[in-house]
């Protein structure tokens, strides 16, 4: 590894760059930090402020580099953390005798330059490895006078907010009744223009998220047969109704104040002592990313708890802004590690956050859930006893196979019940599934379709999502 | 209500009973909300998908004979198939595979249904791509005359093939008996597996079929009945005479002073018309009845070609060798072709099918001390994975040329050099592989390359550590 500090100085787009930098180059940050000498590349996961790592890669022999967060600059300051400690530490990287798919992939889009590294930019003069390795020890001491004024204000934006929200779900009480009044045939054929015309509204009264999730409802609609339509536009207008409904009672509630208006920040959720942590080996079922209407990239991982007794899972959910450009996935299907996650606070925990992780384990068959035929939504009944508002359930259903009808659309069924219940599929699939005994299934339930994450099956693991 | 709703409207008066009692009291537009929200429920909770009653299900995925590549090689195994940019790339990646004694995840890569490049163990996966219903034997029983409609197509093919290796009369007499009433494309596949061990006594069949309902099975048999040294239909020697059209298309000459002999070389044409003519008939045209027009045999033919001419024309010659010329010939041309070296060895690639192990490996080996038109060995087809070793890499001007383009800053050299690298990766042993990495990336290449790519997975593929 050929990296000094005078490099990464130069490299670097601007001080404060490096200033962030030198707070990453703890290990405690890094679960992961590998190199192969034999390829000039070291990598490693980064833990940042999102719930997904950041995966950073870096060519040593050109000073080339990848890096999965959204950040305008670069090199990002994960990049050159990354750099840093390779530079000041190289014993932290353990040696790799094989790339991860991740790196092979950056690889192989990666068009390789001949030319020398670019003349600092303008701005970015004046730079020091030294400034930004010292502490920041110049934080005012806040009086106690500036703390009550900040408390009084944050107290008076937070009932601003709660009274804004208020009535924004009164306009939406209204406008449902509205839908309702012109019939929903008129709404599913407007949906696009009529939901964007309220999130707008929604948006501009401080009910973020619920306008978030009304604005996609159009896209769902759309994902079903026309003649789903109707009572898919039901579902989703009522679920708004139980949500309302549920905010008016419990404002303070962290988990419908999530989902009508703002999300709690990490350092919240780690520090709230109602967050259930649980530490255990997890494996990444799946991944999906997703632009929404509202510009926004959401990214969520989905992953199986691998020592609990029954199927559980969690979700890290992350946003980012769509004009960051493609995001690489940041964790590759079907890895496994130790960790604990803290989950959000909710009646059925289920996004969490990676509060640490130990490193990774070895892959193998997921544990016998002993799942049985019966009902294989019966977690997605239980998660609506509690929380009728939500919308997506993750489920672990027992052997079945994907088959077809007359249309050529996918559906799952269990093998014990071959005339039971079967589970239309939303995406399209491999015809190559269609062959193949699935001894379990992880998917999403979500809006009357399933949404395949992996499976397990005499081919071994499948990666579906 | 739900009508009630779609169509526009309130719904309260159509509610049951007891959904009624929850939101009585309250005003019109919020009965009609409580009601939406307990209709939303009954529909997520109550009511569950109901089974179209014409669900289909596919046979399952037949086990393959050879075991799944492990698991810890499938990341360079993707990464070697995705920078295999075409199907003749993505299945020299598998044929390396499987001469490694392993197959492929069927999520990483599956054969097409009209697949028949792919090695043969893959057969019971084209047939279950064919999608023909119900349970049938596999390859690894004995096709008799009696189970032939009990085999997919894929796994009779793969049969068929095995017999006329080991029993060429037998399998002969299966495609006579039951050949017969397949349709052409059919019948014209499995009399392309009639190459495999043909001999004399295939001959009276192939004339046989010099009746067939089909164009293309005709001209087939007649070119394997040439590789045999029988003539065609004989021409009347006239201007529709398609011998004489092609003779005519060539130029007979002399050569020497002390010794004259015959030589053959391509006539100068008027026009473009006139040579797609003759490229024609060229390749629907046999050796044996164009040497026999000139009143020569085969080899004297052969002998007396000046390559050089025209490249264009000598690639049809040699495609038409390849495609109707005796084995005799076939062996003549190439020990031909090997002998001058250069720019005519790599026409003897278009052979590469037809040709014996030895001569295929001797052929490569040559072009690669020649270092004349590297690029080319891409072309050459039917040709093993896996047997090249450091001494053949070694043994003339190939590797330093490969290292001087990689180090190079000419763009269309080091491209060059990638699809070299590509085809090296499936012609190189393990061993060769591991250090043709070295001395590539030593000389400049990135480690990571994605051309290194099938270099990558061939080297891990080493022999039977690769299990563990």
């Amino acid at each position: 590894m050929e990296f000094d500090l005078k490099t990464i100085e130069a490299l670097a787009p601007d001080q404060a760059s490096l200033s962030a930098a030198s707070k990453l180059t703890k290990q405690s940050n890094w679960p992961r930090l590998e190199k192969n000498e034999e390829l000039a590349l070291i990598w490693g996961e980064c833990q940042g402020s999102g719930s997904n790592p950041y995966r950073v890669v870096v060519d040593t022999s050109d000073h080339g580099y990848k890096c999965t967060c959204p950040s305008r600059k670069f090199p990002c300051k994960h990049t050159l953390a990354l750099m840093w400690i390779a530079a000041t530490a190289p014993a932290s990287f353990a040696a790799a005798g094989s790339t991860p798919e991740w790196v092979n992939d950056w690889l192989g889009r990666r068009r390789k330059t001949t030319s020398p590294p670019v003349a600092p930019t303008p701005g970015a003069a004046g730079k020091s490895i030294g400034e930004a390795s010292l502490n920041d020890e110049g934080a005012a001491v806040e009086d106690a006078a500036a703390i009550e004024r900040r408390e009084t204000a944050q107290r008076k934006r937070h009932e601003d907010t709660r009274s804004s929200v208020s009535a924004a779900l009164d306009e939406l009480d209204q406008w449902i009744s509205d839908q309702l009044r012109l019939g929903l045939v008129g709404f599913v054929d407007n949906s696009s223009d009529r939901c964007r015309r309220i999130a707008a509204r929604l948006v501009d009264m401080k009910a973020t998220a619920l306008a978030g999730r009304i604005d996609e409802i159009p896209s769902r609609l759309m994902g079903l047969r026309s003649e789903e339509r109707p009572d898919a536009a039901i579902r989703e207008l009522g679920k708004l109704v139980l949500l309302a409904k549920a905010w008016r009672q419990a404002p303070d509630d962290a988990e419908l104040r999530r989902l009508v208006s703002t999300s709690e920040s990490r350092e919240q959720v780690l520090a709230n002592p109602d967050a259930i942590q649980v530490e255990s080996l997890w494996e990444v079922l799946g991944e999906k990313i997703e632009t929404r209407r509202d510009g926004l990239v959401s990214h969520s991982t989905w992953l199986l708890d691998l020592k609990s007794a029954a199927p559980r899972f969690a979700l890290l959910l992350d946003y980012f802004p769509a004009s960051a450009g493609r995001r690489s996935n940041a964790f590759t299907p079907g890895d496994r590690f130790d960790a604990t996650l803290v989950f959000y606070p909710a009646r059925q925990p289920l996004r969490a956050l990676v509060a640490e992780r130990r490193g990774d384990v070895t892959s193998g068959q997921w544990p016998d859930f002993g799942l049985g035929a019966a009902d294989p939504l019966a977690a997605h009944a239980a998660h609506q006893d509690t929380a009728p508002w939500l919308t997506d359930c993750p489920v672990l259903l027992p052997p079945g196979a994907i088959l077809l009808d007359d249309r050529g659309d996918a559906w799952w069924q269990s093998t014990d019940d071959p005339h039971g219940i079967a589970l239309p599929i939303a995406d399209t699939i491999s015809p190559t599934l269609l062959g193949l005994d699935l001894a379990a299934t992880a998917a999403v339930w979500s809006g009357g379709r399933l949404h395949l994450l992996a499976a397990q099956s005499g081919f071994g693991r499948l990666d579906l999502s | 209500m739900r009508d009630c709703w779609i169509t526009g409207g309130t719904s309260f008066e159509l509610a049951p009973a007891t959904w009624k009692e929850f939101v009585a009291g309250a005003s019109p537009d919020e009965r009609e909300r409580r009601l939406l929200a307990i209709a939303a429920q009954a529909l997520e909770i109550a009511l569950r998908p109901a089974a179209p009653k014409t669900l289909k299900r596919r046979p399952p995925l037949p086990e393959l004979a050879l075991p799944m590549l492990p698991g810890r090689l499938r990341p360079l195994l993707r990464a070697a198939l995705k920078h295999a940019d075409d199907a003749r790339g993505k299945s020299r990646v598998v044929a390396l595979v499987a001469s490694r004694g392993f197959v492929l995840h069927p999520m990483d890569w599956m054969p097409a249904a009209s697949d028949q490049t792919s090695p043969d163990v893959y057969a019971p996966w084209i047939d279950w791509q064919a999608g023909v219903d119900g349970e049938k034997r596999t390859s690894r029983e004995q096709l008799t005359a009696e189970n032939w409609d009990e085999f997919y197509p894929a796994a009779r093919r793969s049969a068929l093939a095995d017999m006329r290796r080991t029993a060429p009369a037998v399998a002969r007499q299966l495609i006579e008996t039951k050949g017969s009433s397949e349709p052409a494309e059919i019948r014209l596949v499995l009399i392309a597996l009639m190459h495999f061990g043909l001999g004399a006594g295939d001959v009276p069949f192939l004339k046989s079929l010099s009746a067939d309902r089909s164009g293309k099975v005709r001209e087939l048999a007649g070119r394997m009945l040439a590789r045999l040294g029988e003539h065609g239909q004989p021409g009347d020697g006239g201007p529709g005479d398609p011998t004489a059209e092609l003779a005519a298309f060539i130029t007979e000459g002399k050569s020497g002073f002390i010794r004259r002999r015959t030589t053959y070389a391509p006539a100068k044409l008027k026009s473009p018309a006139q040579e797609r003519r003759r490229a024609e008939l060229f390749e629907t045209w046999n050796l044996i009845d164009l040497a026999a027009r000139f009143g020569v045999t085969e080899a004297d033919f052969i002998g007396a070609w000046q390559f050089g001419a025209d490249n264009n024309v000598d690639i049809l010659v040699s495609r038409m060798v390849a495609a109707s010329g005796s084995d005799a010939a076939v062996a003549h041309l190439a020990d031909t072709l090997a002998a001058e070296g250069g720019k005519p060895a790599l026409f003897a690639l278009h052979l590469m099918p037809r040709l014996d192990s030895r001569r295929q490996r001797d052929l490569i080996r040559l072009i690669l001390k020649d270092t004349y038109y590297l690029g080319a060995l891409s072309l050459a087809e039917g040709v093993e994975a896996g047997w090249l070793d450091w001494a053949d890499l070694t043994n003339g001007k190939t590797l330093p040329a490969l290292c001087a383009a990689v180090a190079g800053n000419d763009e269309a050299a080091k491209r060059g050099a990638d699809q070299l690298l590509e085809t090296l990766g499936f012609l190189a042993t393990a061993a060769a592989s591991e250090r043709l990495i070295g001395d590539v990336v030593t000389a400049g290449m990135a480690p990571a390359a994605p051309s290194l790519g099938l270099l990558r997975l061939n080297a891990s593929l080493a022999g039977p550590s690769t299990d563990t």
